[in-house]
């Protein structure tokens, strides 16, 4: 078990080098030479020649690629990720608040999925085929296939302007989490409440339900046990659902002028922030293989079978 | 059966509550609007570096805490942070006499020092003021007494008043806040002189600026503005609804903006004003006179094309009257451009005669006019993030087509179109002037530049005649010699048809109907919030 997990550690980082490489190789690949994308992410109005050649040259771009690399990727080991081109303040000192507060939407609303999820995928596994199921499933399809940005106006407007509970934006109070965590919620509660719902179904067919019901086990220890054996499945899904909704938060964010990482995103993409992006692109790739390392070592763990063939 | 009935019931009251929601018709009221007395306006980006001596800030914001010598107003050029000013005999020394008792808002004293200490921390960083050219000509500047500051030019130029009075570089921070001695590697603070200072940044969120209690020109009456980061446009719509925010203006560019309808429907609330400005600038279509085997290089084609585009539907339906119709390089209200030129309205008899003329034939088969062998086919590049832009370009291409003229339109980044200008690696391509502070020299200027409209140029006939005119303009000290340089200047650009005018671009504001003293400056990047005041 121990030699597993030291395994999925040890893989995790040759993944992260090769990341690091693409996410470098990407940024020199443009056709447009990187001191260009430095002087028009500072806002300068005429970039003469000269001008590029003094920014190459005081930013090392005139130095081999290699070089280059190898120093940029040692000092990110350092989490020193460069300076931003158009604040000029270190990167870290934008990602880390941007990746905090977005880390703070995040877990609101997985906690919310993971309670609406279960909730509903109890209910519906225990009432299948019934009304409550297909409403239930109905409703969740039309919510999951309504647009982020659609839902966001829509409860924005409903919430906020009309009936002025809530702010419209921005992350100034409690009340602020309600809105954008709503709209992450129902966007992913109706996808992951399928799940647990087959899950439990299939194993509502397993032969230890039916053992348990001729033993004359409570309908309640019956489904204690079911969700025991169901969460496995559950546990890997949600071990997902963090950075799935830490790398998709750009709609939601810039809807609500949430000050985090999607926002701090779209800034960097649309402005060729370069330092920023790269630093937004590794931490990402960090967290889903960091998310994909636990996921897979806590199923193992749970999970006897699985250990089997270890 | 019970569980069944409670479910019903409650699902009936869910969809009541919505319905009731919906019902009721009319926008919140903006319960807060007309209680506050502070502007919180959006602003689809953060104010960002606020380091006056660079360009990474927020024009707007940097407008309101620093301050420029001279400042640029309907009436000319008139006194700011100098008193008075004197220019030597021969135009290439300025003596300014400051205003005294004037202080920076950390309490550091504004003097010829403070002058001489900022204008050679512009001047020591000057690769990235080149497009300035007042930084090409400073020879060097001293403080003659505590409150007389000296600035000596290499050669006497004319737009260096002008210059120094836009909103950067030439601006003043408290050298306390200098960083290594100067400002290119940084400050450490944002003090300036202005009528507003910075009082809290949280970086994508807000900035938050006060009335400075000490400004010289006195108090602001409105104490409070606040810098609200909004990067969507249908937020912005709603916390104006709301009243979370009271205040929008529009850059030259469409940006920190709502859609018109939207504007219209705040507006008929009665909560909501909109005010618009005077022209700031021209949008228009760049013709590449050097793009070799193009038929672009032909001014009759490019006069075909200018009477092909129909700049009042453009106008009207497509930027649904926000901007005006534009019929020449400059709007009127741009110093030396209220000059006679000839109108070239939209007009397809008169543009299928042009090229008729010039040897253009029509295929009757492709419907696309040809010359020994060469089609007549150009390509158009726009903005890929301007919507407006690319319904422009489909309608331009629409009614080109008509003629005979085939244009293939190429969306691309704003960054991508700025490089193929430098390189002249286009037909045509959209663009716009430098606005109203800033032409017509500095778009003149252009012309000559190479990271700029040296090709769009350097192909016509007059060319060299047009550059001979733009250097003597510039030195020029004589205000009738100027006049008349400048109308051959843009008689020449007009008669070749290199600049293909559409629409002067205007700054709108939406304020709360209780706003009085809304004005505009002379430049499309700030507006003058310290003259605002609340009925």
């Amino acid at each position: 078990m121990s030699r597993y997990i030291l395994m999925r550690v040890l893989l995790s980082i040759p993944l992260l080098v090769i990341i690091s490489f693409l996410t470098f190789v990407l940024y020199n690949l443009t056709p447009s030479n990187p001191a260009e994308f430095v002087l028009q992410a500072q806002g300068v109005p005429v970039i003469t020649s000269g001008l590029i050649a003094e920014t190459e040259k005081a930013l090392g771009l005139d130095q081999p690629f290699f070089l280059r690399y190898l120093k940029w990727f040692i000092s990110c080991l350092q989490l020193d990720f460069g300076s931003s081109y158009v604040t000029s303040q270190p990167v870290w000192s934008l990602l880390g608040p941007a990746l905090l507060n977005t880390f703070k939407l995040t877990i609101v609303s997985i906690t919310a999925i993971i309670a609406v999820s279960l909730l509903l995928g109890i209910i519906c596994a225990l009432r299948q085929g019934r009304m409550l199921d297909t409403s239930v499933r109905g409703i969740a399809f039309l919510m999951t296939s309504t647009p982020s940005y659609c839902l966001a106006a829509l409860l924005i407007w409903y919430f906020s302007v009309k009936l002025d509970l809530l702010p419209t934006s921005g992350m100034d109070s409690y009340a602020s989490y309600v809105l954008p965590a709503s709209v992450i919620t129902i966007s992913y509660a109706g996808i992951y409440f399928r799940i647990i719902r087959s899950s439990i179904i299939s194993n509502l067919n397993e032969d230890y339900v039916l053992y348990g019901r001729a033993c004359g086990l409570s309908g309640y220890t019956i489904t204690l046990h079911l969700l025991r054996n169901s969460l496995h499945t559950a546990l890997s899904v949600f071990g997902m659902a963090i950075p799935v909704i830490l790398g998709s938060t750009v709609v939601v964010e810039n809807l609500f002028a949430w000050p985090g990482l999607g926002t701090l995103s779209v800034r960097a993409i649309l402005s060729r922030d370069f330092p920023v992006i790269q630093a937004y692109v590794l931490v990402l790739a960090a967290a889903f293989v960091l998310f994909n390392t636990l996921s897979d070592i806590m199923s193992v763990m749970l999970n006897p079978k699985l250990r089997k063939d270890l | 059966m019970l569980r069944n009935r409670t479910i019903m019931i409650t699902t009936i009251i869910l969809a009541m509550a919505l319905l009731a929601g919906c019902s009721g018709g009319s926008a919140a009221e903006s319960k807060t609007v007309n209680k506050v007395q502070e502007l919180v306006y959006a602003t689809s980006k953060d104010i960002n570096d606020m380091n006056p001596h660079l360009y990474g800030g927020s024009m707007p914001a940097q407008g309101m805490v620093y301050e420029s010598l001279v400042e640029n107003t309907q009436e000319g050029i008139k006194p700011l942070l100098a008193e008075s000013w004197d220019i030597s005999e021969d135009g290439r020394i300025y003596t300014f006499h400051l205003k005294k008792n004037v202080k920076f808002h950390d309490g550091e004293p504004f003097n010829a020092d403070a002058v001489t200490r900022n204008i050679e921390a512009v001047q020591s960083n000057a690769a990235k003021h080149s497009w300035i050219k007042l930084s090409t000509k400073i020879k060097s500047v001293r403080a003659v007494s505590e409150y007389d500051v000296q600035l000596e030019l290499t050669e006497p130029y004319y737009p260096a008043l002008l210059e120094l009075a836009m909103t950067r570089p030439y601006v003043f921070l408290s050298p306390k806040d200098f960083e290594n001695g100067g400002t290119k590697d940084g400050v450490r603070g944002y003090n300036g002189t202005g009528p507003y200072k910075l009082a809290e940044h949280k970086t994508d969120q807000y900035a938050v600026f006060e009335a400075n209690e000490h400004y010289w020109g006195g108090t602001p009456k409105v104490k409070k503005v606040t810098a609200k980061v909004l990067p969507a446009g249908e937020t912005t719509f709603l916390a104006l609804q709301k009243g979370e925010v009271n205040f929008i203006f529009t850059d030259d560019r469409g940006a920190d903006s709502i859609d018109v309808e939207a504007m219209k429907q705040l507006a008929d609330t009665g909560d909501y004003q909109i005010v618009t400005s005077e022209p700031m600038n021209t949008k228009l279509i760049v013709a590449n006179s050097s793009k070799a085997g193009s038929p672009v290089q032909e001014k009759a084609v490019r006069e075909a094309l200018w009477y092909s585009i129909d700049r009042d539907t453009i106008r009207e339906q497509i930027v649904q009257g926000t901007e005006t119709t534009a019929n020449t390089l400059f709007s009127t209200n741009v110093n030396y451009a209220n000059v006679e030129l000839k109108q070239r309205d939209y007009n397809l008899d008169t543009a299928g005669k042009l090229l008729e003329q010039a040897g253009w034939t029509l295929d009757a088969g492709t419907g696309i006019r040809s010359k020994s062998g060469h089609k007549l086919i150009m390509k158009l590049y726009y903005d890929a993030n301007s919507s407006s832009q690319k319904t422009q370009a489909e309608f331009i291409q629409s009614t080109a087509k008509q003629i005979g003229i085939s244009l293939e339109l190429a969306g691309e980044e704003s960054s991508s179109i700025a490089k193929r200008r430098a390189s002249g690696d286009y037909d045509l391509l959209f663009n716009q002037t430098w606005g109203l502070a800033y032409d017509p020299q500095s778009t003149i200027s252009a012309f000559t530049s190479e990271a700029s409209y040296y090709h769009t140029t350097r192909d016509i006939i007059r060319a060299g005649e047009l550059y001979k005119k733009i250097d003597e303009v510039m030195v020029s000290r004589d205000e009738a010699v100027r006049k008349s340089l400048y109308a051959d200047i843009l008689q020449i650009v007009h008669d070749e048809a290199l600049f293909i005018p559409i629409t002067n671009g205007r700054v709108t504001v939406v304020a709360p109907r209780s706003l009085n003293g809304i004005s505009f400056k002379q430049t499309q990047f700030e507006l003058p919030f310290e003259q605002m005041y609340f009925k």
